[in-house]
C-alpha cells in the first residue's frame, strides 16, 4: 500500500527527514514514535503534500502511484488522510459544507454525481454517531471554538465521512480525557479492515492498548532507527529512547 | 495637450441642463472653473487621479429609444420590487413600475423638480467642495424621487436600475429619497454596463431620515466595459433613526465611492457594510465618513475586500465623534485579503474623537490567504479552486448578512460565483 524508500525532506535549508524508509501493507496499522522534534509531522505533512517541505530525495509509491507527484487534494481523492497533529480553525466554513465539498471532490475524482442532500445527511448522521460528535460540534464553523479534545474527535469524524484507504493520525490521542480516548479508538477499530491501513503516531502506549499495532517503528533524527512487534511500544515506555536513539551509521 | 485643456475637452461636449436646475447647473460651472481638479497631489484622491477618465472627452447621451432588450429592467430573480429604471442618466418610463399608494410619492428626480419637491432643498454642498461634484452638477440628469410620509412603510422595496451603454458616455444620475418621521422605505441601487461601454457614471443620491425611520440601502455595481464610476451618497439621519447600506461592488472597471452619513438626532443607529472583489487591473476606492455629532447614538462599520491579479483598492474611513457626542459607540472594521502579488490595498481608517466619554473601536487588516487552511482544505481532498472559493465566501460571509432582501444577497454571490469561478 504505502513503500517510502531513503526519503529525505527539508524546510527551507533544514533537512528534517534524512533516508526514511518505510513500508505498510493493506490493513496493517503501524504505530510510529519518537523524541519530540524527530520528525514525525513532518512525516505526516509530506506525505500529505504540504508545500512548505521539500523532498530532495526519495520515493513514495502508493497504492502503485507516485505519491510525491500528486497535489494535496488528489492525494486525499485517492484515499490518503492525514488527522492533523494540531487542526486548523476556519471561521466561517461551516463544517458540513466543508464534509461536502471534500466528499465530492473525492467523487468528482472517481467519476460520480455529487452526493444527494438526503445520502450526505444520513452518512453525517451515522459517522457523528460513531464518534459520538454533537450536532452542535458539527454544525459550527471548522474547529472553531473546539476544545483541543473536540478537535481531535472532529479529525476522526472526517476521517469516518471519507472513508480513507490509509490514514494517518497525529497525536490524534493527545489532549484527549479518557473517555474520548475509548471513543476516538473505537471509531479507529470499527474501520479496520483488510484493504484499510493506519500509521499512527503517538508518545503514549496507552493509546496502543486500544489500538493495537502490528509493527511499531521509531523514528529518531529523521530516521527510522528501530522496528519491531507491538511489545516494542511497552519496552520505550519503560527505558525512553535514549538506548536507540544513536542510529547506527 | 495639457491637462487642463484635456479637463476642457472633457466637459465642452456635454449639455447644461436648463429651467427649475439651471441654478444648480450654474454653480456647477462655476465650481469646475474655480474647485481643483482632483490628483495624486490632492490627499483624498491620492490614490484614485482621475487623470485616466480624463483623457477621453464624454458626451451625455442622448434619450434612449426605449429599454435595451438585451439587459433585465429587473436583474435580481425573484425580486418583488417596485422600480423605476434609467439608461445613460435617463429615465425609461415605460419600464418602470412605481409604486401608487397613500404617503408615498415616487416619481422621476426631474419631475420632482419641476413640480418644486426641491425647492427648499438643502444641496449637499458636494458641488461646492468637489470638483467631481461640480462636474455633476452642472450636468445633472435624472434619477428617482421617493418621499415617504409620516409613519408609511412601503410594501415593497423600490429598484433603482441604472444601465450604462455605448462610447464615451457620460451620464450624471441623482437621487433623492425622504423617509419622514416613523417611516421605513428599503431601496435597491443596482448598476449595470453594457460589455462595450466606455465613459463616466457620476452620480449622488441625497437621503434624509426623520425621527424613528429606517431606511435600507442595497448597492450593487455590476458594469462590464470601461466604465469610471463615481458615486457619490449623502445621508442625515434624525433622532432613533436607523440607516443601513450594504455596497457591493461585484465589478467595475474603476469605482469610487463616496459615503458621508451625519447622525443629527440621539439615538441614531447606522449600519454600512461593503465588499470589492476587484479582478485584473480594476480599481475600487471606498471612501465612508461616519459623523457623529450628538449623543447616544451607534454605528457599525465593516468593509472587507479581496485583491486579485493587478488590481488596486483604497479604503479610507473617517468617524467623527464630535464634542457633543458623548455616549457614541463606534465600531469599525475593514479586513482585507490580497490574493495575488500583483494587487494592492491603501487602507487608512481616520479617527477623530473629541467627546471623552464614547466607546470607538477600529481595526484594519491587510493580509494573504490563511495557508495553513487552505492546506487543511486541500488535505480533506477540495481542489485548489474550491477550497479558496470556500475561504472567500466565509470571509465575505458577515458583510453579506444583513441585506434587506434575500434574493439580492443571493445573486450577489451568484454573480461573485460566476465570476470567481466559485460554484
Ligand atoms: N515549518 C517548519 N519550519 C521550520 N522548522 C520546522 C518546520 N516544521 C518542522 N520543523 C522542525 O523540524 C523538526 C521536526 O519537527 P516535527 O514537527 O516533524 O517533529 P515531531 O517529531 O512531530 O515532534 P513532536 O513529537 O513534538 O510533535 C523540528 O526541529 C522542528 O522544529
Ligand atoms: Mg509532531
Amino acid at each position: 500500500m504505502l513503500t517510502i524508500k531513503n526519503l529525505h525532506a527539508q524546510v527551507e535549508d533544514t533537512p528534517i527527514l534524512k533516508g526514511l524508509n518505510l513500508e505498510i501493507g493493506p490493513g496493517e496499522v503501524h504505530a510510529i514514535m519518537g523524541p519530540n522534534g524527530s520528525g514525525k509531522s513532518t512525516l505526516a505533512s509530506v506525505l500529505a503534500g504540504r508545500e512548505d517541505y521539500e523532498v530532495t530525495r526519495g520515493s513514495v509509491d502508493f497504492c502503485g502511484a507516485d505519491l510525491l507527484d500528486m497535489d494535496a487534494s488528489v492525494r486525499a481523492r485517492e484515499g490518503l488522510f492525514l488527522a492533523f497533529q494540531y487542526p486548523v480553525e476556519i471561521p466561517g466554513v461551516s463544517n458540513l459544507n466543508f464534509m461536502k465539498a471534500a466528499i465530492n471532490g473525492k467523487r468528482e475524482h472517481q467519476g460520480l454525481e455529487p452526493i444527494s442532500a438526503k445520502d450526505f445527511l444520513a452518512l453525517v448522521k451515522e459517522k457523528s454517531a460513531l464518534v459520538e460528535l454533537a450536532g452542535r460540534l458539527r454544525d459550527r464553523s471548522v474547529n472553531e471554538g473546539f476544545s483541543g479534545g473536540e478537535k481531535k474527535r472532529n479529525e476522526i469524524f472526517q476521517m469516518a465521512m471519507l472513508e480513507p484507504t490509509l490514514a494517518i493520525l497525529d497525536e490524534t490521542d493527545s489532549g484527549l480525557d479518557i473517555d474520548a480516548l475509548r471513543i476516538v479508538s473505537q471509531g479507529v477499530n470499527a474501520m479496520r479492515d483488510a484493504g484499510r491501513s493506519f500509521l499512527v503516531i503517538t508518545h503514549y502506549q496507552r493509546l496502543l492498548d486500544h489500538i493495537v499495532p502490528d509493527v511499531v517503528h521509531v523514528l529518531s533524527e529523521g530516521k527510522i532507527v528501530k522496528s519491531g512487534p507491538k511489545e516494542l511500544a511497552l519496552e520505550l515506555e519503560e527505558k525512553g529512547y535514549d538506548w536507540i536513539k544513536e542510529p547506527a551509521v | 495637450m495639457s491637462q487642463s485643456s484635456a479637463v476642457q475637452d472633457f466637459v465642452a461636449n456635454v449639455q447644461a441642463p436648463e429651467g427649475a436646475l439651471a441654478s444648480l447647473a450654474q454653480e456647477g460651472q462655476e465650481g469646475l472653473d474655480v474647485l481643483p481638479v482632483p490628483t495624486r497631489k490632492s490627499e483624498r484622491w491620492k490614490y484614485s487621479p482621475i487623470t485616466a477618465m480624463l483623457a477621453h472627452p464624454v458626451a451625455l447621451a442622448p434619450a434612449p429609444d426605449g429599454w435595451p432588450a438585451d439587459v433585465e429592467p429587473n436583474p435580481v430573480p425573484g425580486l418583488e420590487a417596485y422600480r423605476i429604471v434609467l439608461v445613460n442618466g435617463h429615465v425609461v418610463p415605460e419600464a418602470c413600475d412605481l409604486p401608487v399608494a397613500d404617503g408615498v410619492v415616487c416619481m422621476p428626480w426631474r419631475h420632482a423638480v419641476d413640480e418644486g419637491h426641491l425647492a427648499n432643498f438643502d444641496w449637499s454642498g458636494y458641488h461646492r467642495r468637489e470638483w467631481v461634484g461640480a462636474l455633476h452638477a452642472a450636468y445633472v440628469q435624472d434619477g428617482m424621487f421617493l418621499h415617504v410620509d409620516k409613519g408609511v412603510t412601503l410594501d415593497r422595496p423600490v429598484l433603482v436600475h441604472h444601465h450604462t451603454t455605448g462610447d464615451h458616455t457620460a451620464a450624471c444620475p441623482r437621487h433623492r429619497i425622504v423617509v419622514e418621521d416613523q417611516a421605513h422605505a428599503e431601496v435597491i441601487l443596482w448598476h449595470s454596463a453594457s460589455s462595450g461601454a466606455t465613459g463616466m457614471v457620476n452620480g449622488v443620491l441625497e437621503a434624509s431620515l426623520g425621527a424613528g425611520a429606517r431606511l435600507g440601502l442595497d448597492k450593487v455595481q455590476h458594469e462590464e466595459g470601461e466604465v469610471f464610476h463615481l458615486a457619490h451618497e449623502h445621508v442625515t439621519q434624525g433622532k432613533d433613526s436607523t440607516f443601513r447600506i450594504h455596497s457591493m461592488t461585484v465589478k467595475g472597471h474603476w469605482v469610487r465611492n463616496e459615503l458621508n452619513v451625519v447622525q443629527q438626532g440621539q439615538g441614531a443607529h447606522t449600519i454600512m457594510h461593503g465588499a470589492y472583489l476587484p479582478k485584473d487591473r480594476e480599481h475600487v476606492d471606498n471612501h465612508t465618513t461616519m459623523d457623529h455629532t450628538v449623543p447616544n447614538c451607534t454605528s457599525s462599520e465593516l468593509y472587507k475586500g479581496i485583491l486579485y491579479d493587478r488590481s488596486t483598492g483604497v479604503f479610507n474611513g473617517k468617524v467623527f465623534v464630535r464634542q457633543e457626542a458623548q455616549l457614541t459607540n463606534a465600531y469599525q472594521q475593514n479586513a482585507n485579503i490580497v490574493a495575488d502579488a500583483g494587487a494592492s490595498i491603501n487602507a487608512k481608517p481616520e479617527l477623530e474623537i473629541y467627546a471623552d466619554d464614547v466607546k470607538c473601536s477600529h481595526g484594519c487588516t491587510v493580509g494573504q490567504f490563511d495557508d495553513e487552511a487552505l492546506f487543511y482544505l486541500k488535505s480533506r481532498g477540495i481542489g485548489d479552486k474550491a477550497a479558496r472559493a470556500l475561504m472567500v465566501q466565509a470571509f465575505i460571509g458577515d458583510v453579506l448578512e444583513g441585506m434587506s432582501q434575500e434574493e439580492v444577497a443571493q445573486e450577489v454571490e451568484t454573480l461573485l460565483a460566476d465570476r470567481h469561478g466559485w460554484s
